[in-house]
């Protein structure tokens, strides 16, 4: 057991850790937070999205304890934020989800669609949503909800391409 | 006749016909579903399994690590509680049917890759993988059988030895001209044309695999199980009788279900398992199936051949089929569907719509070294509409006609309707050359057959295809019995309570996950008792408190608990009405219920439904005798005034672009004529559509679980088992017909699997029309980028003289 | 499918990193952003049994362009949608963040780096076969300091590299392409972030006396066909370049390479090399 120091939705966490541990399963085992689901533990489906450092990365292929630090947030996070309400909107409208599975992660990658590629064509969503696997939905009515919420925040899903851009490297 | 007599309905924005949003989202979206991997009980323990790393051989040998001999636990240990665990056992009333007996744990032979061989324990389920793999199995190998073909004709074992070979079932259905005349008719058809065709054998793959969390209740002295299952209550019925304990006994919860597609319609040896061991240890335990196990140990689905023969006249109007067809159902007939309702179903559907004079099919379900197999959505119709669809339009060619017009020479026509088909089949309605027409219209053949006469820029071919298939749902009693297995579907219950403060509680052995069950059956409360959909709360899923039901599938909820739901209501307006005429001291024929509010004829006296159920329960004083006593709880129960069931049906249309230079398909539209009758939410209904197609398009294009020589699966990950993502699946354009069934509560039918039956045939239609240029075909499923190459090779095209014109 | 018992260390520095993987007592290796190892863990494919972390080395995070020479050093750590975002200076006129792009899924791009997927050598994978076709040059440190190898000869096989243990794999030299430098990199996958089956990439840079084509995604290191050097005059074209790589030359190519038996896997591989021939010069 190794300690380490995270926060996990705003929340500062001090946490012993199995090295073994990946990130999902330290959320939704230790700290109760399930809403994370875990679709494959190879990286694939993924179920298991969500932001790290504000960016989505896989949970089940990333071990807590290599979270030294780090700023995760997960479905349960995303109160207040005005993207991730318009999207929870625009879900239940479009009708972009059946069983719920892929659902969180889902959300969590078209989160960072709407916020990174506003106004990204339909082309560019479905590549943005390669990543995501949804058994139920034939993909219809999430992308119809991608395109709902860019519309409705003034940069319609169109051929225009938008970059907002995160932390670059480090100069030596 | 009217197609879109359900539009004539007043629209309902709350009721049936109501694109409601769902009830289901919020807490889906909020992250709050409860999946079985999310259950903690205190104390819990965590299961992995010890499984069997090769295909065939006998067990010799089980070692437990040392020092975790309390944690391991196999066959043996399972047989020696009393009463004894036994087999899966699933007897079919089929004559000729060779039951398997699966031990929840290999006992003598292991007969698939995956298999279930020990059982261990540990405070985590990290910790309990690193004892399943410190276990150490003694197998004698055996000669794998692997191909099906192969397994029946020249075994080089037998999979189960008491039987002689490794023939589940061989089933053979004819009608029409028999004998001499089917035989003069063969020879005097004008077109006739043969194939061998292929679909491979799939993983249904649902984003939540199967899990089980049980405890045994010491106050109820009841087994408590969550499971991720569709049916429940046949888990109860089947656990009861190899656990060998009766079924009030075990109370069977499937809380939130991450998709089932069939996949989870079977009772599980894990849940045999893990049933034992709670209350062999006496701790609650937690097994969640990973994808590893998902893959490559539990059951598959769809793996067909069929040998098949299409007999047609000069026009392509279809004449006669005579085929053989085997289903590779794997090592194990699983309970409750058996090996054999596969095979047996292709004998019976395969003419689906069409008319013909002499049909013929003989089936075999084969057992080999591989996972059993289990109904995928739509079942044998994937397989079946691939055969038939392929072979129509292979006649057409024949014949010098478009596919269509083919097709249209020989499908039902509405005026016939309802039809008895020539296997039997009992078409309720519709109006199947209609949708062809439309799709065809949709699609807009001449201009794609323009632009096939002009080379791509790109150098990819074009082709365009469609398929039509009809989808029997709600399957009642009268198709069922027959295969004598150990569900048959009767009649279904909707319990209905009004709670003191008007809201109204349903409780249905079904199951929704995913079906959005817990909207459209408060629509149909709606639509009956006027109450708001936002107070009706659907219970389902729990042995405990719900009626008995077969469960979720065969696309038979919306029909078969839609009719028990409205049934209950309707009890449920009848109890009210008495109440009310008491209350209001008029006569019963003086009482209306309108829009959630009971009120007197003369429109003096009125109450909603809550203040009439404050006032039963609550003040009961108010009441005068001779109200019923039996107040606002009821039973309602249904079942369709003719049960063989709805037939849903489409035509799917596609037009493709082949890449010659890598084989590659790429879906240019998307065209779905769909007839569900009566459609209770078409935004529901949509979004069946829309994922069935995904499934099919996987089905067509992807979707592959291959075995080597020695039965070793050579998928293990979904990065070698590939399901279409969003840029595989297109936005299908939609047209809805409505046709009513003429036997259903509302005029619904069943629609649930109808999208994952036609992708594979509509599209290999496509694509053969795309290769036709280079005397190319596709007769195997999936359609991958190296069936298409090969078949473009062996056709002697030089495909490397137009690779480099591609675009990169 | 859980990840076999393993220690973990975060390496606070190149030195540090070394050292702790100099540890031959124990199985041990690095962890980038474990892209790639993290799914062998689950699967229990991999037992290291201690994973140095190198992730936050600062070291391996810079990214920057030598003075000395133009060239890029792209450190180790330096994740793979830092690329596609272009927040690192291009010398390849776009070709590098082309390829971040299309490696795996935004989620994957977000967490593995550079370093990981070269030392991790999938044949499949991307930057073993985009370095390559750049002539970029790898560093890795050792106990006794740094070194280079050229990464045409720096993956030795499918999953095995050059990198001697206990080498770090620290940063990629990429040497400044010319204005007149003309790429193309094309792959072909089943489906978008699928691991691909075939890759063919052409680099024509005649001001640099370049000529290449790169065959990947083999069962082993990628081949790379250089042109010859008279083909490369100032006076030559870069169709004249192009013109070298005859259907005759590719598949003797494919053949030496041991992919040649299989028609489809052949023709996959001539069908991405003639298209990265076709957009290289379009």
């Amino acid at each position: 057991m190794t300690t380490i120091r995270l926060t996990v939705n705003g929340q500062p966490i001090e946490a012993e850790v199995q090295p073994r541990t990946h990130l999902a399963d330290f959320l939704r085992e230790q700290q109760l937070l399930t809403g994370t689901n875990l679709g494959c533990e190879h990286g694939i489906c993924g179920a298991c999205t969500l932001e790290i450092d504000g960016a989505p990365a896989r949970s089940c292929i990333t071990y807590a304890i290599d979270c030294e630090g780090a700023s995760i947030r997960t479905i349960e996070g995303f109160d207040g934020d005005a993207p991730m309400a318009a999207l929870r909107a625009a879900f239940s409208t479009e009708h972009a989800l059946q069983c719920g599975y892929c659902t969180p992660g889902m959300l969590v990658t078209a989160r960072d669609i709407v916020t990174r590629l506003p106004g990204a064509p339909e082309a560019r969503i479905r590549k943005e949503l390669s990543g995501n696997l949804c058994r139920c939905t034939g993909y219809a009515g999430i992308v119809r909800a991608i395109r709902a919420v860019m519309a409705q925040s003034g940069t319609p899903s169109g051929p225009g391409l938008a970059s907002v851009r995160p932390v670059a490297p480090t100069a030596p | 006749m009217d197609h879109d007599i359900a539009r004539a309905r007043p629209l309902s924005t709350t009721g049936v016909g109501a694109s409601l949003p769902r009830k289901e989202d919020r807490r889906f979206l909020a992250g709050e579903g409860e999946f079985v991997g999310n259950i903690k009980l205190p104390g819990m323990l965590h299961v992995a399994f010890a499984r069997s790393a090769v295909a065939h051989g006998r067990v010799l040998a089980i070692h437990k690590p040392a020092g975790f001999e309390g944690a391991v636990f196999t066959m043996a240990d399972l047989e020696a509680g009393s009463p004894p665990v036994g087999p899966i056992r699933v007897l079919s009333s089929l004559p000729g049917f060779k039951p398997s007996s699966q031990w929840p744990l290999a006992r003598d032979k292991v007969r698939q890759v995956g298999e279930p061989i020990a059982m261990c324990v540990a405070a985590t389920r990290a910790e309990a993988e690193d004892i399943a793999d410190a276990v150490v199995v003694d197998i004698e190998d055996l000669p794998a059988v692997v191909d099906m073909l192969q397994a029946r004709d020249a075994p080089p074992a037998l999979v189960h030895e008491e039987w002689g070979d490794n023939i589940f079932l061989e089933t053979l259905v004819e009608g029409g001209l028999k004998g001499d005349e089917f035989e003069a008719l063969k020879g005097s058809a004008a077109v006739k044309v043969h194939r061998r065709l292929r679909t491979a054998r799939q993983s249904m793959a649902p984003m939540e695999g199967r899990g089980v969390v049980c405890t045994w209740n010491t106050r109820l002295d009841q087994l408590e199980m969550y499971t991720a299952a569709q049916m429940p209550h046949i888990n109860r019925a089947g656990l009861s009788e190899t656990l060998g304990i009766d079924q009030a006994s075990i109370r069977v919860i499937a809380p939130d279900v991450g998709g089932g597609f069939g996949y989870k319609g079977i009772l599980l040896p894990e849940e045999i398992c893990l049933a034992w061991l709670t209350r062999h240890i006496g701790r609650p335990v937690k097994w969640i199936e990973d994808r590893r196990e998902q893959l490559i140990a539990n059951t598959n689905c769809r793996e067909h051949h069929y040998d098949i023969t299409v007999y047609a006249d000069a026009r392509g109007r279809l004449l006669a089929i005579d085929c053989d067809s085997v289903i590779d159902s794997g090592a194990y007939s699983s309970y409750p569907f058996s090996a054999c309702l596969e095979a047996a179903q292709v004998g019976s559907i395969l003419p689906g719509p069409y008319k013909m004079e002499a049909f013929r099919c003989r089936t075999w379900s084969v057992s080999t070294n591989k996972p059993p197999i289990l109904p995928y959505r739509g079942v044998a119709r994937a397989g079946v509409c691939f055969a038939i669809e392929t072979l129509i339009d292979a006649a057409a060619l024949a014949a010098g006609v478009e596919p269509h017009e083919a097709r249209l020479a020989s499908l039902i026509e509405p005026d016939e309707m309802p039809y008895d088909n020539i296997t039997r089949k009992h078409f309720d309605s519709g109006d199947y050359p209609e949708a062809i027409r439309r799709a065809m219209e949709a699609i807009d053949l001449p201009a794609w057959r323009a632009r096939q006469g002009t080379p791509e820029p790109d150098g990819r071919l074009i082709g365009v295809g469609h398929a039509v298939f009809c989808e029997q749902a709600a399957h009642g009693t009268s198709v069922y019995y027959g295969w004598g297995i150990p569900m048959v579907p009767g009649h279904e219950q909707c319990g209905a309570r009004m709670t003191p403060d008007g809201r109204l509680e349903l409780r249905i052995g079904a199951q929704s996950h995913g079906q959005s069950l817990e909207t459209t059956l408060a629509q149909v409360a709606n639509e009956i008792l006027g109450i708001d959909p936002a107070h009706v709360r659907l219970v389902h899923g729990d042995t405990g408190v719900t009626p008995y039901s077969t469960g979720t599938w065969g696309s038979r909820s919306m029909v078969m608990s839609g009719g028990a739901v409205a049934e209950a209501c309707t009890l449920m307006v009848e109890r009210v009405r008495d109440i009310a005429a008491h209350l209001f001291q008029v006569p019963l024929d003086q009482v209306v219920l309108a829009q959630g509010r009971v009120s007197d004829r003369a429109g003096v006296q009125s109450l909603t439904l809550a203040e009439l159920a404050h006032v039963w329960y609550r003040q009961p004083q108010r009441l005068p005798p001779g109200v019923n006593p039996a107040g606002l709880e009821v039973i309602g129960g249904y079942k369709a005034r003719v049960d063989t069931g709805t037939f849903s049906y489409a035509c799917h249309a596609v037009a493709v672009a082949v890449d010659p230079g890598t084989g590659a398909v790429e879906l240019l539209d998307y065209v779905i004529v769909e007839d569900a009758g009566t459609l209770v939410n078409p935004m529901v209904v949509d979004g069946q559509i829309y994922g069935g197609t995904a499934q099919g398009i996987g089905t067509a294009l992807f979707e592959e679980m291959r075995y080597d020589s020695q039965g070793q699966p050579l998928a293990s990950t979904l990065a070698d088992y590939m399901l279409p993502g969003a840029t595989e699946v297109p936005a299908p354009r939609i047209i809805h017909m409505e046709t009513r069934s003429p036997y259903t509560t509302f005029g619904q039918k069943g629609m649930g699997e109808g999208g994952a039956i036609a992708p594979g045939a509509a599209i290999a239609n496509a694509v053969n029309d795309a290769l036709r240029p280079l005397g190319a075909e596709l007769t195997e499923l999936p359609m991958s980028p190296r069936r298409v190459m090969a078949a473009i090779a062996a056709a002697g095209s030089a495909a490397g003289a137009v690779a480099g014109r591609g675009a990169a | 499918m859980k990840a076999p018992a393993f220690d973990f260390t975060q390496a606070q520095s190149v030195p540090d990193a070394v050292a702790l993987l100099a540890d031959t007592a124990r199985f041990t290796k690095p962890l980038a952003g474990g892209q790639s190892l993290g799914p062998m863990l689950n699967l229990r494919v991999a037992f290291p049994e201690h994973l140095i972390g190198v992730r936050q080395i600062e070291a391996l995070r810079h990214a920057f362009i030598d003075p000395a020479n133009g060239e890029l050093v792209l450190g180790a750590a330096v994740r793979h949608a830092q690329i596609e975002d272009g927040l690192i200076p291009d010398v390849t006129r776009g070709l590098l963040a082309h390829v971040a792009a299309n490696i795996a899924y935004r989620a994957v791009r977000n967490r593995g780096t550079v370093g990981g997927s070269l030392a991790h050598a999938d044949p499949a994978a991307d930057w073993v076969n985009t370095m390559p076709l750049l002539g970029a040059r790898i560093v890795v440190a050792g106990p006794d300091g740094e070194r280079e190898i050229d990464a045409r000869t720096f993956m030795t096989g499918p999953f095995t590299t050059a990198l001697d243990e206990p080498e770090l794999l620290v940063a990629v030299r990429v040497p400044a392409l010319s204005d007149a430098a003309r790429w193309a990199y094309v792959k072909f996958c089943r489906k978008p972030g699928e691991f691909a089956e075939a890759v063919g990439g052409v680099l024509i840079d005649r001001p640099r006396a370049v000529g290449r084509l790169l065959i990947g995604a083999t069962d082993g290191a990628p081949v790379v066909l250089e042109a010859p050097t008279e083909l490369l005059a100032a006076s030559s074209t870069d169709s004249q370049v192009a013109e070298h790589w005859t259907d005759d030359r590719l598949r003797a190519a494919i053949n030496a390479a041991g992919i040649g038996h299989d028609p489809y896997v052949a023709q996959l591989h001539l069908t991405m090399a003639r298209r990265a021939i076709v957009a290289a010069l379009a």
